[in-house]
């Protein structure tokens, strides 16, 4: 992800000043793939495969498509069975919330066992709004459990969810009409903070402030209201959002969610509330222990390179080159995609059963590379590499952006495979170490089209999502998040 | 393996460029024309019994995809047998080969063989760059031709320590020997300097590492070796000839410091052929780009594995090298047709072991010239074939 100065924006349109930052998909991110690294994250902070997982809760204001297979590009994306459930919330900034207690609510009726729940968004504001320098991306992912679940289960393995309650008012705050693709900002500002958003956001907070939390997760939708909130709750201080907001943002339907995984760091009650759509909702989080994978966080929140307001334009199509782009070889409703969609979001070979060779893809790949047999077991790739060679294309037409890097990548479990990098590809050296990350590679007529790309690791790697073996899921299990 | 001798009694090509002026159907014809006008005893073009027509994509996937029927109009002789052979970048290079094996077979007497490529009449970005958005939608994503070549050109920096000035000078040889080639598109000569200043193209590649694109023809007039004194008391006959194939996506490929489908048809080449390395006394290659050249001398077996960056900077593949290497300018500097590419290679190796070739003749003392060509998605396939004027 990229960080866009506040300062870039102001001053792109004229003014003067500009405080703080946010954080902004690059050109080939959307709130999809974000989920799906902050998915990835959760279940290995959790130390959980993702067959183990029996449904996807998915919150966002914007799901990639108005109406098509988000949910399903997602389950697969995030390696999920072909039987797992779930749902698809969306509509408002609520919806990261509405999907954390629709999730709760599927293990409590014993429909599930095992949840994962992602709050998502990329908030896309008019241009030129008031709101533009506020508007964030983020994703949070919490993997939730039975509170039963096994003996082994401690009560430092996760968080469990305590109070909730909600309110609701028929209100316009931000919204977005049929048809438009830009979040309208505050028609008021004054009739906002006075009648729609303090009334509902301090009644919530009262009745969690009851609760004594240690820390809170409040809304911030323009940089003041969240510390109005806080003063009128006696919360200042402990606010635990807070560092979360200013690193990235405004992230809409992840805020909340978001927020809170900055407050599952140490043992107490975390205090949340979510508003948007007419609807604000508080719950408690209680966790006896530091919740694996919260203390990721900060370091992710530092993470993500600064960039342009022409770039971030640039990544929004809302800068684009006069001409026709160049369209892709198949169309995405082909049979190309119906083939191959599940093994390339899921990165699938075929192993040869006669002599174990790794052939990439199997649809491509009736028989082995190496000895001509025809039975294969479907396997997924290794997700980390090195670079066995690479180039750095710098003359692509549009809808390409240039420089581009693809690298031929020699994966863990011994197959070679090709694929864009992530960036400008000026970091990419020979027999260094890469990992695959969900990237959106082209966007064509209103469609999405995902895939792997490879992103420079640390050298020598480290990886401390995974390095405690020992863990195992609990109720709750609030992990990972924003990257 | 009984075959029966191959004799080549005509060889031309037009001048390459940016040929705005010129129709397919006209540059076809100026070929043919110009192939018959080349043969010593002269030529009747009725004496035509089939042609093989090379032409990889058509005005870049236009009309001419059914060239097999066109062409054989557009050079008044309609009626004949005729095929379009497409085999990628040597798919000139195989419709000589196809075309040698009608005669070699008994089957026809006299064959044209015709590369014709159109290569300019869509833009850059309609034409080559859309490419970067056709194939698998990801793994070849991004792909332009230079992504299939550049990846090896980085790897074999890493490995052998070859280096962007070993690049260059394969550029500023063959832009000198173009600059001898009254046929070539580009007739100026450069500098290292010049190639390494360049704007980056795809790095490790730049500007003057890679091949323009060009508007060409080129066409030789085959005859069973029998009936060659019927055409000339100079003839030039096929010694052999070697095709192979490799996995086509660059993730397959088990090495890229070679081009294994080079290997394996120069070998098929050399045994058909009875020869090595060694006998060769000139050849064209495939330099699409500068690494393609250094990778070709080393898979043909001209300089040992890794040592052809070396080798071009010293000077052993120019004219009076230990063994010329595109004499004509090569891809670089003549141009890259592609469905006349190979046909064009023919014919250089056909000048020089006539001693037709002018200021850039070179010695040739054991009369064996080779062409080769490689390309297809990720150099998938290749095609070697050997000239000579042993009887």
């Amino acid at each position: 992800m990229l960080r866009l100065p506040a300062a870039a924006v102001a001053a792109a349109w004229g003014r003067g000043g500009g405080r703080g930052q946010t954080s902004v998909c690059a050109h080939d991110e959307d709130v999809l793939t974000l989920s799906a690294e902050a998915a990835g994250r959760a279940l290995a902070a959790a130390g959980l495969e993702a067959g183990a997982i029996d449904g996807l809760w998915w919150g966002t204001s914007r799901p990639p498509f108005a109406e098509g297979p988000s949910h399903a590009i997602l389950a697969a994306a995030i390696g999920l069975e072909p039987n797992s459930g779930g749902a698809l919330l969306a509509g408002s900034p609520h919806a990261g919330m509405e999907a954390l207690l629709a999730a709760t609510d599927a293990i409590a009726a014993g429909s599930a066992r095992t949840a994962i729940v992602v709050a998502a968004d990329a908030v896309r504001p008019g241009i030129g709004t008031g709101f533009e320098a506020r508007s964030g991306a983020g994703a949070a992912a919490y993997v939730l459990t039975a509170s039963d679940a096994g003996a082994n289960a401690t009560a430092e393995d996760g968080a469990l969810i305590g109070a909730r309650v909600t309110r609701t008012h028929p209100y316009l705050d931000r919204y977005r009409g049929d048809g438009e693709v830009a979040t309208r900002d505050i028609y008021d500002a004054r009739l906002f903070r006075e009648e729609i958003f303090l009334p509902p956001v301090l009644e919530i907070g009262e009745h969690l402030a009851a609760l004594e939390p240690r820390v809170w997760s409040l809304p911030d939708p323009d940089g003041r209201l969240g510390g109005i909130a806080a003063t009128k709750l006696g919360a200042r201080g402990a606010v635990a959002s807070d560092v979360v907001s200013q690193a990235v943002g405004d992230t809409g339907a992840a805020a909340a969610l978001l927020g809170a995984i900055a407050g599952l760091d140490a043992a107490g009650t975390v205090a949340v509330v979510a508003t948007g759509g007419g609807r604000t909702t508080g719950i408690t989080l209680v966790a006896d222990a530091a919740v694996p994978g919260a203390a990721t966080l900060h370091h992710l929140l530092a993470q993500g390179a600064e960039t342009s307001y022409p770039e971030v334009l640039r990544s929004r199509t809302e800068l684009v080159p006069v001409g026709e782009s160049v369209p892709m070889g198949v169309p995405p409703e082909s049979a190309m995609f119906v083939r191959g969609a599940t093994e390339m979001l899921s990165l699938l070979a075929g192993r040869c059963t006669e002599c174990g060779t790794l052939n990439t893809t199997p649809s491509i790949h009736p028989m082995c590379l190496s000895c001509g047999g025809t039975k294969f077991d479907v396997v997924p790739l290794a997700r980390r590499g090195v670079v066995h060679t690479f180039v750095v294309n710098r003359t692509m037409p549009a809808p390409f952006v240039a420089p581009l890097g693809i690298a031929v990548i020699d994966l863990d479990d011994g197959a070679r495979i090709m694929l864009q990098v992530v960036g400008d590809g000026s970091d990419l050296e020979i027999d260094k170490p890469v990992e695959l990350v969900l990237r959106r590679y082209a966007h064509e007529r209103g469609v999405p089209v995902y895939g792997l790309k490879a992103r420079r690791l640390p050298d020598p790697p480290e990886d401390p999502d995974t390095s405690d073996p020992t863990t195992r899921p609990k109720t709750p299990r609030p992990t990972t998040q924003e990257q | 393996m009984a075959w029966n001798k191959v004799a080549v009694v005509g060889a031309a090509l037009i001048k390459f460029g940016e040929l705005f002026e010129q129709s397919y159907e006209h540059m076809a014809a100026g070929a043919f024309q110009a192939a018959c006008g080349a043969v010593d005893k002269g030529f009747d073009p009725a004496q035509v019994e089939a042609a093989f027509v090379a032409t990889q994509r058509g005005t870049l996937w236009g009309q001419e995809g059914i060239a097999g029927n066109t062409v054989p109009s557009a050079i008044g002789l309609a009626g004949i047998p005729c095929t379009r052979i497409e085999n990628a970048c040597p798919s000139g290079s195989d419709a000589f080969r196809v075309g040698a094996m009608a005669v070699a077979s008994g089957v026809h007497d006299v064959v044209l063989v015709i590369g014709v490529e159109k290569m300019r009449d869509k833009s850059t970005e309609e034409g080559l760059l859309s490419r970067a958005a056709g194939g698998h939608p990801i793994f070849t994503r991004g792909e332009t031709a230079p992504v299939l070549f550049a990846p090896f050109a980085t790897r074999h920096m890493h490995e052998f320590g070859t280096t962007r000035e070993m690049l260059a000078s394969v550029a500023v040889k063959n832009h000198y020997n173009g600059a001898r080639d009254p046929y070539a598109h580009f007739r100026n000569e450069i500098t290292i300097d010049d190639v390494i200043k360049s704007p980056p193209v795809c790095t490790p590649l730049h500007l003057l590492d890679c091949c323009p694109q060009t508007d060409g023809a080129a066409a030789t007039i085959l005859v069973s070796a029998e009936r060659a004194a019927e055409f000339t008391d100079n003839p030039v006959f096929v010694a052999g000839f070697g095709v192979a194939t490799d996995h086509p996506y660059l993730h397959e490929k088990s090495t890229f410091t070679s081009l294994t489908a080079t290997v394996a048809a120069a070998e098929r080449a050399y045994t058909m052929a009875g020869i090595g390395p060694s006998d060769i006394d000139c050849a064209e290659v495939h330099d699409c780009f500068t690494i393609t050249e250094i990778l070709d001398i080393e898979d043909l077996g001209f300089v040992e594995k890794g040592k052809g960056g070396v080798a071009s900077l010293d000077g052993e593949t120019s004219l009076t090298g230990r063994i010329p290497v595109n004499t004509s300018g090569g891809l670089l500097a003549k141009g890259h047709p592609i469905g006349a590419t190979g046909v064009a290679q023919i014919t250089e190796c056909w000048w020089q072991l006539r001693g037709e070739a002018g200021e850039r003749q070179v010695t040739t003392k054991n009369g064996f010239a080779l062409q080769h060509n490689v390309g297809g998605r990720g150099s998938g396939v290749s095609v070697v074939n050997i000239l000579t004027t042993n009887r």
